[in-house]
């Protein structure tokens, strides 16, 4: 027990040596948003005032052409996808972004149709200053129930609604603040980076009166899904602007997405080579009933991944209604 | 990403923790989570469907401190060179006695100081040891056998005296 308990004191009194949470979590972003830039496609935000259109068409559907297209139809082109809220106000400079939407369950009077969250996780840089910037819906969680690292957080009323916000001064500063959404929940903002404690309070709170719903917003992804089979919803989509990746999850959406879709490394791929998949080489790799399927140089180089707890036919299936970039 | 981002803030200060221990250094403790945080990103749609991630991640982390090609370790040893006996007037505290021991621990082979901190610090048993590392329970014991023989060994009398009473 003696060297045991003196071993286990010597890790508890160097508990202190232990780094910085959000200096960390800063840096991990800034990595995954960094990566490829070759490749990136900011979004310029002009002075102040300007909307955040991801891209330039509106209106978005999944596109669905017949199942067995003819010579001479269309030929399925990427579709946008919308995010259920936008942000009309950014600070200036350029934006990298990483959105998301997340199917989050069904209201009890119409089950069938599903209910959309969203994140925006941007970093807007100009002039040497790095802001990152979070927004997220919270359905199920109220202003009451915010919970910051430096306390309770100071009641505030955002556009008529009461929130609730809190501000860290130290460097890296942040700013934090959820405003309750009139159907319920609440919307968190989270803005970090190195400018000013106040900047980042102003930034925090001008992006909170300036969210929108419902929202107009599109995002471009790498490669697209149609037509999907009956019962299978696209439960989520994940766009990465700077690094262009995207990532589906496909599912009844009642219970845990059964299938993922997403652009892979381009080393990922193991395995066996397969069928042919809309003139693409592909391998696949059985680990204990988990079954990946990759489709080779699917978006440019990179391989797209069809992968679940389902049978090989069934990723296929996906993987023949990819909508893939010409 | 919101269940990515949610899953990092309820884990990382854990992760962190972990790290330090591992690499008993800040920086390293840093680079190496935030290498493992970038792949969890990548992968994060096959991680979340995991029935314990968390788990997982903590893998991750031992895998990526296990298998560390960075030279600042080497040399953070290096630099703190121990003397071959402690002198009884570094121990005039049991804090010198913990610092003490804390050089003794960064001088272990790493997978001995992984099973020494999975068992003293993450509490963990040896089977659930044996599960992380990917090893048998009678070789994590073999480690923690070695690593104890290696720290006790050089411990002073009155140091061990201290440790009984402590």
């Amino acid at each position: 027990m003696d060297i045991e308990q003196l071993i286990k004191d010597t890790f508890t009194e160097h508990e202190h040596v232990t780094p910085d949470a959000d200096t960390v979590l800063a840096a991990t972003r800034q990595r995954i948003y960094r990566r490829r830039p070759v490749l990136s496609r900011p979004l310029v935000v002009a002075a102040g005032v300007t909307a955040l259109t991801l891209a330039a068409v509106a209106a978005v559907a999944l596109i669905r052409p017949t199942n067995n297209p003819q010579v001479g139809a269309p030929i399925p082109t990427v579709a946008d996808l919308s995010m259920p809220y936008s942000l009309d106000w950014l600070p200036p400079g350029e934006v990298n972004y990483l959105v998301r939407r997340i199917n989050i369950g069904a209201t009890t009077e119409d089950p069938d149709t599903p209910l959309y969250g969203g994140e925006y996780m941007l970093t807007v840089t100009a002039d040497d200053q790095t802001l990152d910037i979070d927004v997220q819906q919270f359905r199920m969680v109220s202003v009451d129930g915010a919970a910051f690292k430096s306390g309770p957080g100071t009641p505030v009323t955002i556009n008529g609604q009461p929130a609730v916000e809190s501000s860290r001064t130290e460097d890296p500063g942040g700013y934090e603040l959820y405003v309750a959404h009139p159907d319920g929940g609440t919307m968190y903002v989270h803005v970090s980076g190195t400018a000013p404690a106040q900047q980042l309070i102003d930034t925090g709170r001008q992006i909170a009166q300036n969210i929108r719903f419902p929202g107009t917003t599109t995002v471009t992804p790498t490669f697209g899904l149609r037509d999907l089979p009956d019962g299978v919803r696209m439960c989520t989509f994940g766009v990465n602007g700077s690094e262009p990746g995207t990532s589906y999850q496909l599912g009844t959406c009642a219970t845990m997405p059964t299938i993922l879709v997403n652009t892979a490394a381009a080393d990922d791929p193991t395995g066996t080579p397969g069928q042919p998949v809309q003139g693409h080489e592909t391998r696949h790799l059985d680990e204990n009933g988990y079954h990946r399927l990759w489709v080779l140089d699917a978006v440019g180089d990179t391989p797209v991944l069809v992968a679940g707890w389902v049978p090989l036919t069934d990723l296929y299936d996906i993987a023949n209604r990819l909508v893939l970039p010409h | 990403m919101a269940d990515y981002e949610n899953f990092v803030q309820v884990q990382l200060p854990r992760l962190l923790r972990y790290a330090t221990m591992l690499t008993g250094e800040r920086e390293q403790a840093a680079d190496l989570v935030q290498d493992v945080l970038v792949k969890v990103y990548r992968r994060w749609p096959r991680i979340v469907d995991l029935d314990h991630p968390d788990r997982y991640v903590v893998r991750m982390v031992t895998n990526g401190y296990l298998s560390w090609r960075h030279s600042r370790a080497a040399r953070l040893i290096a630099a703190g060179d121990l003397p071959d006996q402690a002198r009884p007037d570094d121990f005039a505290s049991d804090h010198a006695a913990r610092e003490d021991m804390w050089q003794r621990l960064a001088r272990l082979p790493r997978r001995q100081r992984a099973v020494v901190v999975l068992r003293y610090y993450e509490q963990l048993a040896d089977s659930e040891i044996a599960d992380l590392l990917g090893c048998a329970q009678a070789t994590v014991r073999a480690h923690a056998h070695r690593a104890l023989t290696t720290l006790r060994n050089g411990l002073t009398i009155e140091q061990m005296a201290r440790a009984k009473e402590s």
